[in-house]
This record gives structure tokens, sequence and C-alpha cells, in this order.
């Protein structure tokens, strides 16, 4: 490199990255055991020694330009064997917070994601919404703000309508979210490309044939976190379970929603809520259930039982594991008190999972889960750009 | 001189040697100059010694010569009133080491092999012979001023003065500038010089300065330098101000000067506005005159010294100045000039300082301003001991960043100035916009500058060899860092070496104890250091002194002064017994009572040599530097190091007091190679004695002509460099030399 970079360090910038996770970003001097220990990381620039002295000298513009972040799979190799206790690990991941609110739009939720001051304005959303549907529903629709069936039966469908409420505000915020998504995603790869144009060397994989290369060589296998060392082995465990009920429950929405609209059409493929419980289909759903549960005691625990002095889990950790507990228990909880018929416990934890959900989904662009999609692309990218 | 000899045999040491074998060869050997002659199956049990103690008593013993372990482990055992006590060391150099002609080790429960049993009888004999030469020394009386004078009023001489006068001696404190408080005064911090070791803060140079002004033994004469200093530790006068004083001992703190900041012309240094030296700095920040947001401090300074702190130095002024002094040698003595030492040098040597004061003046820039920025631009920090927590905690502030950078240019830009810096750890090259450059200051001793200490000495004004150090005052540094070539007078703080407040402190108290130590040797007649407590002394016997003035000039210490004709005036205090005078003198005029050239000389002629070399094997004599190689070669035995049968070792105080009619006596007794194994020399030179394996290769030389013109090889007398903990190497070195010997055949003048 024979241009000179005229460095204008942003202190400002330091102070923000260490409020979202870095704060000991400053302690490194640059001994680089971290990128040596990393089992990742490429061969060539590796990852996160030059990451550490462009955030001690305050480099923004090399910082949110770096695909490096994300090809960083957390497993705290790097903060464990850290002389200094500079923690590179939590660095990376100050980083990835610091882009979900960079690249997202409505820049707005972004921060009240970066802090737990504002978690009663994101909660306050849903809750104030479905309040308003129960409330609706209740005194126009149902009859009762608890409303049973004949039999006792409690059916969620005759409070919070299926057709008429929950899923046009989910699908509404589906594609909402995707269309954040896919906004974020360019942002994302615009800050990736370089000022200029990169000299590819050898023939250029499509990028679609890379994605795929990512998700079947190294999303559905977790090789990465295989990669990032045997020991942590219940952190590839705990992840997948997670991953995978994630994946089963989104089959089994998708089949009951094509089954519930595509009903209207073809009589024959017509699915009827609540399930019974030898349906295939509601035991995937219980499966997934259980797995879900398995996987994020798993991940909790682990969390707990890290050594803060190593790594510290932030708050972008801690919200979206509460969250998606909170989805997990409400939904478990809303099943059970559904089969012991008590109508106001049952109406009103499947209320707050109705809030959980929505969470969940609404903000996840701007939320750790954001990962989903924007790790996925990184590593599209340079898989694209043959860093490897 | 001993002359009735208790001999006694450590069989526990011995291992297939047998003890009564050996006692009975001394009996009929030396018949009744060792009565007493008889071997104990442990000679360090109480019941023996007991035994030895009755035996001087009842035999009158007036020497006891014990023959087993090597005298370095045990020497606190044996200690019989009255009496020399000597040792044989039989087991690590003889029975431990041993290894028959053929290479063959003999097991455990053998009979001792011809070869040994030889090796060990010629050990003994040499032990009784020395023991008949070694007389008891008695010290001159010799009264001393228990004065200590300090020379600096800085922060380490305060601190000695204040420590001296602490232990109840009066102190003398001679302050140049006509306050005292030196460059503590000009600091606005110090580096942490206490827990937790974070953060800076004032230096407290006020409180030292009252501690000194109001102590009533401390005598403070400001404005003022030493004129002279003459005489020797326990006596000397110090003239100041043109008035006498007694002084018993030296603590140098005449601390340094910044070094000439136009060294730094590469760097922008007084072509750019805003570049100043980290000396000009510290001033500002003092009078609170910073103003500049964004600093630079540039700890790399390869664009002006290269990096390389081993590379000569280019000196432009050589030719002119080795003309001087070939005009000096011809005016004989001609007066002495001062050659400053300062060089380009003193700026990567200090940057052990430098380093931490940068992250000092780092932080003035983050205390002054909220959003100040300090950059460090390194090319290795160098941060000692407990200053590893400022680095630390410097490193943790927001506002200072670090880089290894190697820099290119410094240049203005408008109100700006641009560090160019390549290599960085940042990836590619950098510029970097600040409204300041900080370039470090050297520190250059007082002592580079001029003749401190102004001895009335014969070898000159100022300490010896200080072109070595770069001018600053040391002289041992591996083994005795407070010591100067000038016995009574101990070095402290950067006149010494380059060093923040707290190794300052550390150092003026250690010099200090050094220079009571001194004081108090001198009172008893013993050797301060290294020998500390010899009683021993250099004694001249004038009548055949031929004025030759060699002893005089090789004196590493400037011991001996001389008289108009050239007849050496020993010094006693000044002396350190390590018989360079000794070696040097070609009359033999100079001995100890207990080391001497007829005692060494005797020891080798009296090494058994058969007449046939083919049948018998060689003899060949080590002489090994007690100090070192001595504990080397005990070291390899221990470690089952085996060497050749036929050499004899015989310890020396130091190789230079080594003379030469020793190699002409073991040559014309026949032996066939004299190994001379001594400490390393030249720069990192080893030698307790500073110049004791220098002297002693120089003197090799002429040892090579005497044996050329009487038809020896000279190859068959070499010297080693050995160091202590090259055990390993040392047993090769023998095997070498060996090798060498057995192609050469036998010495010429075996048999005759």
């Amino acid at each position: 490199m024979a241009q000179s970079v005229r460095i204008q360090p942003d202190l400002q910038f330091v102070k923000e990255l260490q409020a979202v996770g870095g704060e000991s970003l400053k302690k490194c001097y640059q001994c680089a055991t971290c990128s040596v220990a990393c089992p990742i990381s490429p061969a060539s620039n590796p990852y996160p020694r030059k990451e550490m002295v462009w955030a001690s000298w305050g480099l923004k513009d090399k910082l949110i330009n770096n695909p490096d972040i994300w090809l960083c799979h957390n497993c705290g190799t790097c903060s464990d064997l850290c002389p200094r206790g500079a923690k590179p690990g939590d660095l990376l991941s100050a980083l990835r917070n610091m882009a979900y609110q960079r690249i997202n739009v409505f820049p707005t939720i972004g921060k009240w994601m970066s802090s737990p001051k504002y978690l009663i304005n994101l909660i306050a959303i849903p809750a104030i919404l479905w309040a308003v549907i129960w409330f609706i529903s209740a005194n126009y629709y149902a009859g009762s703000a608890f409303p049973v069936g004949p039999d006792g039966e409690i059916v969620y469908g005759n409070l919070f309508f299926g057709d008429y409420f929950i899923d046009p505000i989910f699908m509404l915020t589906f594609f909402g979210m995707v269309a954040c998504f896919f906004k974020g995603t360019r942002n994302l790869i615009k800050s990736f490309k370089p000022e200029g144009t990169t000299l590819v060397l050898g023939k250029q994989k499509p990028l679609l044939l890379c994605l795929k290369d990512v998700l079947f060589e190294e999303i559905m296998t977790h090789k990465k976190f295989k990669d990032c060392g045997d020991d942590r082995s219940d952190r590839k465990a705990g992840h997948m379970l997670v991953f995978y009920a994630f994946l089963a429950l989104m089959v089994v929405t998708g089949v009951v929603a094509v089954g519930h609209w595509g009903g209207y059409l073809f009589h024959s493929i017509a699915i009827h809520t609540p399930l019974n419980l030898t349906n295939p289909i509601k035991i995937l759903a219980n499966v997934g259930a259980i797995m879900l549960i398995v996987g994020m005691a798993v991940l909790t625990n682990r969390r707990r039982s890290q050594e803060d002095a190593k790594t510290k889990s932030n708050y972008y950790d801690w919200y979206l594991l509460n969250v998606i507990w909170a989805v997990a228990l409400t939904g478990v909880l809303s099943e059970l008190s559904r089969l012991a018929g008590i109508p106001q416990i049952a109406y009103t934890v499947y209320y707050m999972h109705l809030v959980a959900v929505w969470m969940l989904f609404a903000y996840l662009p701007w939320s750790k889960l954001g990962h989903v999609v924007y790790r996925t692309v990184a590593l599209t990218y340079v898989r694209h750009m043959g860093r490897r | 001189m001993a002359e009735k000899i208790g001999v006694y045999f450590d069989q526990s040491a011995l291992g297939i040697l047998d003890g009564e074998e050996l006692a009975a060869h001394v009996t009929s050997k030396f018949g009744a100059s060792c009565p007493v002659a008889k071997a104990f199956p442990v000679l360090a049990a109480d019941s023996a010694r007991a035994e030895i103690r009755a035996d001087i008593e009842e035999n009158e013993l007036d020497g006891v010569l014990l023959c087993g372990a090597t005298p370095r482990v045990d020497w606190d055992l044996y200690d019989f009133e009255g009496v020399i006590v000597d040792r044989v060391n039989l087991r690590e150099h003889c029975v431990m080491s041993f290894r028959d002609a053929d290479g063959s080790v003999p097991a455990a429960g053998d009979d001792a092999p011809e070869l040994l049993t030889l090796m060990a009888k010629d050990y003994v004999n040499m032990g009784v012979f020395k023991l008949q030469k070694t007389g008891v020394p008695t010290p001159p009386e010799f009264e001393t001023v228990k004065t200590i004078m300090v020379i600096g009023g800085g922060w380490a001489g305060l601190t000695a003065a204040k420590q001296a006068a602490d232990y109840g001696f009066d102190v003398i404190l001679v302050e140049k500038e006509a306050e005292l408080g030196g460059k503590a005064l000009g600091m606005l911090k110090t580096a942490p010089l206490e827990y937790p070791y974070t953060e800076a803060h004032a230096t407290g140079i006020e409180k030292k300065i009252e501690d000194v002004t109001g102590n009533a033994k401390i005598k403070v004469i400001t404005g003022a330098r030493l004129e002279k200093l003459e005489g020797l530790p326990g006596q000397y006068k110090a003239t100041i101000k043109g008035e006498q004083y007694p002084v018993g001992a030296v603590v140098l703190a005449a601390g340094w000067v910044p070094q000439n900041p136009k060294v730094l012309g590469p760097m922008g240094y007084g072509s750019v506005p805003n570049v100043v030296t980290a000396a000009e700095f510290e001033k500002l920040a003092k009078t609170g005159a910073l103003t500049a947001k964004r600093v630079a401090f540039i700890l790399n300074t390869s664009m002006v010294d290269g990096g390389d702190i081993y590379a000569p130095v280019c000196d432009e002024e050589a030719p002119a100045e080795a003309e001087k002094a070939a005009e000096g040698e011809e005016t004989e003595k001609a007066k002495y000039v001062h050659k400053d030492l300062e060089s380009v040098r003193h700026l990567p040597i200090s940057n052990a300082v430098s380093s931490v004061v940068a992250l000092k003046q780092a932080n003035y820039v983050c205390d002054t301003f909220e959003d100040g920025q300090a950059f460090i631009l390194y090319d290795s920090m160098v941060v000692q001991g407990i200053h590893e927590r400022y680095y630390k905690a410097a490193q943790n502030r927001l506002g200072i960043m670090m880089s290894k950078a190697e820099i290119k240019g410094v240049a203005a830009d408008g109100d700006e100035i641009i560090v160019s810096a390549g290599n960085t750890l940042m990836g590619g090259d950098i510029e970097l916009a600040v409204d300041m450059v900080v370039l470090p200051t050297g520190i250059v001793p007082a002592t580079a500058k001029d003749p401190i200490m102004n001895f009335v000495y014969r070898q000159g004004p100022n300490f010896p060899d200080l072109d070595l150090f770069e001018g600053y005052a040391d002289s041992n540094y591996i083994c005795f860092p407070y010591e100067t070539r000038r016995t009574g007078v101990y070095a402290a703080g950067c006149v010494r070496q380059p060093m923040m407040l707290d190794a300052a402190e550390e150092d003026a108290i250690g010099a200090t104890l050094k220079a009571i130590q001194c004081v108090e040797s001198a009172n008893r007649g013993v050797a301060v250091h290294p020998r500390s407590g010899d009683l021993s002394y250099p004694v001249f016997n004038f009548v055949r002194c031929t004025q030759c003035k060699r002893c005089t000039e090789e004196c590493p210490f400037g011991a001996l002064d001389d008289d108009e004709k050239g007849t050496p005036l020993p010094n006693y205090s000044r002396c350190r017994r390590c018989g360079t005078c000794m070696g040097a003198c070609p009359e033999r005029v100079i001995s100890f009572d207990n080391y001497n050239i007829d005692q060494i000389g005797t020891m080798i002629r009296e090494v058994y040599v058969p007449d046939n070399m083919e049948a018998d094997g060689p003899r060949v004599i080590i002489l090994a530097c007690e100090n070192d190689a001595y504990p080397a070669l005990d070291m390899a035995a221990v470690r089952g190091k085996k060497w050749s049968p036929y050499v004899r070792i015989i310890p020396v105080r130091c190789l230079g007091s080594v003379n030469a009619i020793w190699v002409a006596d073991a040559m014309s007794k026949g032996i066939d190679g004299v190994m001379m194994l001594g400490c390393k020399y030249g720069d990192d030179y080893q030698c307790h004695f500073v110049k004791g394996s220098e002297i002693c290769n120089r003197r090799k030389d002429n040892i090579a002509e005497t044996l050329n013109r009487l038809g020896v090889e000279p190859d068959r007398v070499e010297q080693y460099e050995v160091a202590i903990d090259e055990y390993d190497k040392v047993p090769d070195m023998i095997e070498e030399f060996m090798q060498m010997i057995f192609e050469k055949g036998p010495n010429p003048f075996k048999g005759y």
C-alpha cells in the first residue's frame, strides 16, 4: 500500500463502542495472540488484532466497512487467551451491535434496542396494539374478555381472530421486516465495497452459488461452530437446537398458514386450529417447542457461567435471550393452560405470547437476531470475494 | 608461612581414592613438616573437627590442609583459630571429573587407577607447598574519616545525603547550581512512585530538599564543584571552593544534561515550528503553557540514530584527535584533555526513560484537554518493572493512542504538522495531523561532559574507559552496579545509567551503603569489593624496583601513584587486591602474604612431570580464574563432565595476576602446555577486576615472543574465555587444547 492514509481518530466513536460491549478495547497491546488463537480467522489479514488497534485509534471508517466482524462466531477463545483482558471477542460483538444500529432503517429503533432504559418503549408498542385488539374483540365480537366454547374449550381464535387480526398484522410485520432487511442488506454490502474497485484474481463464483454454499456448508451444519473448538460443543448443540427449533416452528407456521388460507380455495387442504395432539404438524410444533426450550436452557446456562473477566455478555445478548424465552415460555404455557381449561390465565398468557412474538419479529433487524440475515450476507460476500 | 601442617582427607568426598593411602604418601614425602596426616570418614562431622582442634593443640600445628570437596562449599565449617587453613579440591577437580587415558571412567568400588592416584598426589603436594608459602597478612593501621561526600543535589544526591546522615555519617553535599533539587525541580509530575502505580503525581522534591537542609549532619555547599579529590578512600581530601575537607567516601550523583537537540534536526527540530524535545515539553507543562490538543510523541528515532545502538558511531573528528594524541605522547605527561563523549547514541540508550516520559506527557495532554489526543509512535516501548502498570493505565486512556511506526517525515502544513509513518500496526502507511511533535531527550551523563571528580591520581582526573559506556560512570554493570573504576566513589542515578526517579532513589541508597562499607572496610584495613574482607594487600620490595611503571599503568583502579622517579606509591584502600600489579611486574617486586609469585611458582614446579610423554602422558597446567572459570569447572564436574587426567588446575585471583615467570617456570620444568581460563573481555567484559583477562591476553603476546626465542611453540600457552555458566563448554575447551598438545608432542625442554 503505497498510498498514505490520513488518520483521524474519532474518540466519540470509541466511547460508543465501549458503551455497546467493547469497554475493554483500549487494554490491547497488540501482541496478536488473538489472531493466532482464533480457529477460524483467515491466514491473510486475520482478525481480531487489526480491529483492536483500529478501535483503540478510533478509526471508524475502517471498522464499519469491515466484513470480518461477521466472520467471527464469538467462541471467546481470543478473549480467554488475551494476556491483557482486552476481550477482542467482545469488541467484535460490540461492532456487530453497532452495525445493527447503523445499517438498518428507522435508527430510533436501533437506539431503543441499545439500552435497557428504552425497553419499555419496545414493549409498549405491541402491548398496546394487542390490548386494543383484545378490547375491541371482547366488546364487539367475542362478548367476553375470556370466551369459552360450549364444552368449556378454549379457542384463542375466538378472541384473537386469525383472519382479521393475527394474520394480517403478522403478515404486515413480517413483510415490513423483510423490507427492512432488504434495505439493511443493501447498506451492508455497500459498506463492504471499498472505494474504487477490488481486483479479484481467478474465476469468481456467482453470488447465488456462494449463498447456496454458505447455507449448506456452513449454516446447516454449523461448521464454524465446530471449527471454533470442540471444547465449546455445548454452544454448538444449544445454537443448533434453537436454530432447528425455529426452522421447525417456521414450517409449522407455514403449513398452518397455507392450510388455513388455502383452505378457503381448496377445501381438501384446509387445516383448522387447534390441531389434534396426534396430528403430525402438531407433533412437529411440540417437538420444536421442546427443542427450543432445551437449546435455550443450554445457551442461557453457558452465558450465565461465563467469566465476566474473560467474556462479558452485553445487553444485546440478554435482550435476545429473554425475548426468545418469553416467546417459548408463553407459547408453551398458553398451550398448557388452554388444555387445562383456565380461560383467565390462558388468554392472558396468550396475549403475552402475542406481544413477545411480535417483539421478536418486528424488531428482528435491529436485534442481535439480525445476524440471521446479516452474517449470512457477509459470509456470502467474503466467499464471493475469495476471502476464506 | 606454615611450618607444621596437619593434612586431613575427607573419605566421603574421595570416592574410589583411598584417603589412608594418600595420608601415608604425605607422611613419607613431607615427614616432619606434616606431623599429622589422617583420613576421616566424614570431615564435616563435629567429631572430626574436634579431633583436628586437638591435633592443633597437641602438635602445635600452624597450618591445616583439608583435602576433599571444593573450597567453594562448607567454607564456614573450617575455621580454626590461629592456624592457616587451606583446601585441596580432590572431589570436583580430581575424582568426579576423572577419565582415564583411554577414556574409560572407573566404576564405584574399583581400585583407583594409577593416573587418578598420581593426580591426587600432585594436588595434595601442591596444597602442602602452597601452605608452606602462605603467610598471614597484617594490614596496616588506618584511621578513616566518617564523612560521606555527595556530588550532586538532585533527586539521587538528596536521597543519598539523607540516607548517609540517617546512618550516622557526616555528609558534605556539593551542588553546582545555586539551589538544590536538580532536574526534578523542573518536572510537573513524575511517573508514579507508589501503589497503585497508575497515575503520575507531584515529585515531592520540596520535601527532600527540606529534609536535607534541615539536617544538622549535612553540610550543603551550593554553587560549587569538586575541584580536587586527592588521597585514598577513608582519607580523601576534597577541595571545594578553595577549601579542603576530609572525606571518607564519595557518592557520585552528578546527574545528566539534556542531549543537544541539534541531533534531532532530521526529524524537524529547528526547522518545523512546534517540534520540541521532551525536556522542553515538560517545561511547557510545568508553566501551564500547553496549547496543543493533538500531540505526537515520537519515540522511534531511527531517522536520527539508524535504529541500531550497537552500530559504531562515525566520528568525523577522529583523525584530528589521533594526531593530537600522537603529539601528546611525544610531550610525555601531556595535560589531561577531556573528550566530550556526548553522541547520538544517548538517544536510543535513553529509550527506557523516554518511553515512560512519553506516557507521562501523553497523560498531560489528556489532563489538560478533555478531547486531547496524544499519539505515541515507537519502535519498541521499553517500560521496565512496575512501570508496566502505568503503561497499562495510559493505554486504557481514551485519548492516548500508540503504535509501532517507522517515521518517514515530519513536515509543517499550515498550522498543522504532518507526521508520516510506515509499518504501523494499523497496516499500511499513515499520515497524522497534529499540533505539536515531541521528540525524546537523550540523557547525557555529567561525566561525559566533564571530569566531575577531578581525581589527583596518576591515571588522570576522570574515570578510565568511560568511552566504553558512552560516558556513564559505570564499571561492572553485571556484578557490582554502583562501583566505579575508582574505589571509594559510588555512582547513583542518571550519571550511571538513564533512569527514572524511583530507580534513582534505590540507586542512591545502594551507593550510600557501598560508600559506608568502603569507609568501614578501609578503617579495618580490608578490601571493600569484590574481595570483601580480604586482609591481604600488595607488598612492594622496592629494592629491586626498576621504576618501569608497568604496575602503575596497568592497575585497573588507579591504586598506584608514583613519585618523580616513577617508584610506585601504593594507596592501600584504593586497592581491590586483584594482583594485576603482581602479574605486571617483571622484577617480581610485588607480592601478597597469602598469594605470591614464589607460591604459585613452587606449586607449578612441584607437579610431577614424567619424562616420557608417549608412555606416561603429557602434563598441562590450567591457571583458572577463581571467580568464574573455577566455579564453572566445579559445576562441570558436578554435572558429570569429565576431562583429561593430565591437567592440573591452579586457581588464580584473576588472570591479570598471572606473571609471565609462571609460564616460563612451567615450560622449563617440561610441562607441555599452559591453559589460562579467564573471563570474557572487551566491551561486554565479565572480569571482576574489569581489565584482568584483557591485560593477560595482551601480555600473552610478550610471553609468545619469549617462548619463540626459547624454541618452544608459543601456542603451548593459550587463553580461553569462559563465562561462569559455561560449564558445558569448559570440558570441550580442555579437550581441544589437549588434542593440540598431543599433536605437537612433548615439550622440548622435557627431561632437562
